[in-house]
């Protein structure tokens, strides 16, 4: 668990590697550019393109972000709601759970239709594909107390704001937190995939734009600002973690689905 | 002196879909203030439901609990409770976890920062007040859960296998600790073990229940004098109660279950 000296250089290294790996098969077994380029052409096309991927990689990041944003808000309020109210519980939450069940990103056409061509139906979409892991983790977290820890609670006459002050809420953020973390990345798939259904900016826009042209190196350069993209807003989240919920370093989640 | 706890009659029954579970049939005793407890019986037996039926958290199905002379209904106020598991909040220190029950109840909070040092320094947890859960042993997080149960100063603590998790050394350790602040304090205890030498070794008397449906099949005195030290865990009459115990133990049924004293 150290971090030593070399967990920092191995991977390094075996990024170099690869890269060198991959420059010489491209050179040695002559594949076509257009099935796979060189990383040398990546590196032309990242450069040369850098300002129209800023703009693109902008949208795509407002798109995501809001929608996480809202799935945020939304899926904390409404897994407190839940939680606390018998009757959503029961009527409610069932729905929320056959949604869940649902492929999010098949509602991408229906959401143009319902919210537009615009921003709005990819923030609609990322939301959605954000909202049910933040919900179905948060509602565990929310539940999965100790009974002690309520006995606890009734004997001193505690109130229900304090214990879910006290107890509840902060035993549910590792659990949010895991939550958060997938939701965070398939905000950015739910983006990308309402972009791929009607979009004329962002990354998904560019990338199918790329495609057309056969523009290989373009594309694949695309993909990686994307990975670059989730993992920014993972760590992100993970610094958020840990700053509140220091204790909570790792914790099984209920896994989400796009 | 009118008895501190009177539990007259008291029967629970657990319906969980079809099943019927006689947890508890009849149950009847009475506890003096001041006086140490100890409950043993195999698993199963309703030792946790009776004490839950005690602390007012759980209803009887029949009988009756009076403490002080009122019938108990809503969960006691002033009362105690230490658990098989420390149970402590991972994101609240040693000291922020024994405030708890004191900001559950809306007490004074300075008044009693200073009775929790009070108490942390009397079980030896002197240095670790800062300390989170995670950074203590087990024993150390049992202390803080005995802490939590007194900075209230309840006049009543129920302990439900509170050391059990721990090895030998240290719940002899603990036992020794506990006992030094029942003396002090003068509270009364009720302690639920499966250990039958913890529980010669702490108690006044002795309840001895029968395997389900939980009864109780004696109430022993233990005339050991006080203090009572480690030694006399080897003085024949310390051994007489034990084989006492474990013979009704084994004659009520459920003897394997029992797990005999893990402090000789
Ligand atoms: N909430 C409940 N619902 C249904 N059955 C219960 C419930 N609580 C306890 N029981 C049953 O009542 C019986 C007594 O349980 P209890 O926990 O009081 O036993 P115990 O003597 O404390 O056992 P152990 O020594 O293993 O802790 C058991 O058969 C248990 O299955
Ligand atoms: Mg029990």
């Amino acid at each position: 668990m150290k971090p030593s000296t070399s967990n920092i250089i191995e991977p390094i290294l075996f990024f170099l590697a690869l890269l060198i790996l991959w420059e010489i098969l491209v050179e040695v077994i002559k594949v076509p550019a257009f099935i796979l380029p060189p990383p040398r052409d990546l590196w032309l096309a990242f450069i040369g393109k850098l300002p129209i991927l800023g703009h693109h990689a902008l949208i795509t990041f407002i798109e995501a972000f809001g929608g996480f944003a809202l799935s945020l808000l939304l899926g904390i309020g409404f897994a407190i709601a839940v939680v606390y109210s018998r009757h959503l519980n029961n009527t409610v939450y069932p729905l929320i759970v056959i949604l869940y069940a649902m492929p999010k990103s098949a509602f991408a056409p229906l959401m143009v239709i319902w919210v537009g061509y615009g921003l709005f139906s990819k923030i609609a979409i990322a939301f959605l594909v954000a909202f049910f892991p933040v919900v179905v983790n948060t509602v565990v977290g929310l539940k999965e107390v100790e009974p002690e820890l309520l006995e606890l609670a009734r004997i001193n006459r505690g109130s229900q704001f304090d214990v879910f002050k006290k107890i509840r809420l902060p035993n549910s953020l590792p659990y949010m937190f895991a939550g958060i973390k997938v939701a965070i990345v398939l905000s950015v798939t739910g983006a990308i995939v309402a972009e791929f259904v009607a979009a004329n900016e962002g990354l998904g826009y560019l990338v199918l734009q790329a495609n057309y042209s056969l523009d290989t190196a373009f594309a694949l350069v695309i993909l990686l600002t994307l990975a670059v993209l989730s993992l920014g807003l993972f760590w992100l989240v993970e610094i958020v973690q840990r700053k509140l919920a220091p204790w909570s370093a790792a914790v099984r989640q209920v896994e989400g689905s796009f | 002196m009118p008895p501190l706890i009177v539990v007259d009659n008291v029967s629970r029954v657990f319906t969980s879909g079809a099943r019927i579970v006689n947890a508890l049939e009849r149950i009847s005793f009475e506890i003096q203030t001041g006086e140490f407890i100890s409950i043993v019986g195999p698993s199963g037996c309703g030792k946790s439901t009776l004490l839950k039926i005690i602390s007012g958290l759980l209803p009887a199905s029949s009988g009756k609990v009076a403490v002080n002379g009122d019938l108990v209904i809503n969960p006691l106020e002033n009362v105690g409770m230490v658990f098989q598991a420390p149970v402590l909040l991972k994101w609240r220190s040693v000291l922020g976890n024994i405030l708890l029950p004191v900001e559950f109840a809306k007490l004074d909070l300075p008044s009693h920062v200073e009775k929790a040092r009070a108490l942390i320094k009397l079980v030896g947890l002197e240095g670790f007040e800062e300390m989170y859960p995670h950074e203590l042993s087990g024993g150390m997080q049992q202390r803080t859960s005995l802490c939590r149960a007194l900075v209230t100063d309840p006049q009543l603590l129920l302990m439900d296998e509170p050391f059990g998790a721990l090895d030998a050394m240290t719940r002899d350790e603990l036992d020794l600790e506990l006992l030094r602040l029942w003396e002090e304090k003068k509270k009364t205890v009720i302690f639920v073990t499966h250990s039958i030498q913890e529980a010669v070794f702490l108690s006044d008397h002795v309840f001895v229940m029968s395997a389900r449906p939980g009864r109780l099949l004696e109430m022993l005195s233990m005339d050991l004098p006080r203090p009572r030290t480690l030694e006399m865990m080897s003085s024949p009459k310390f051994g007489e109660y034990t084989l006492k115990i474990r013979g009704l133990l084994s004659a009520g049924g459920g003897a394997t279950e029992v797990i005999a004293g893990s402090t000789a």
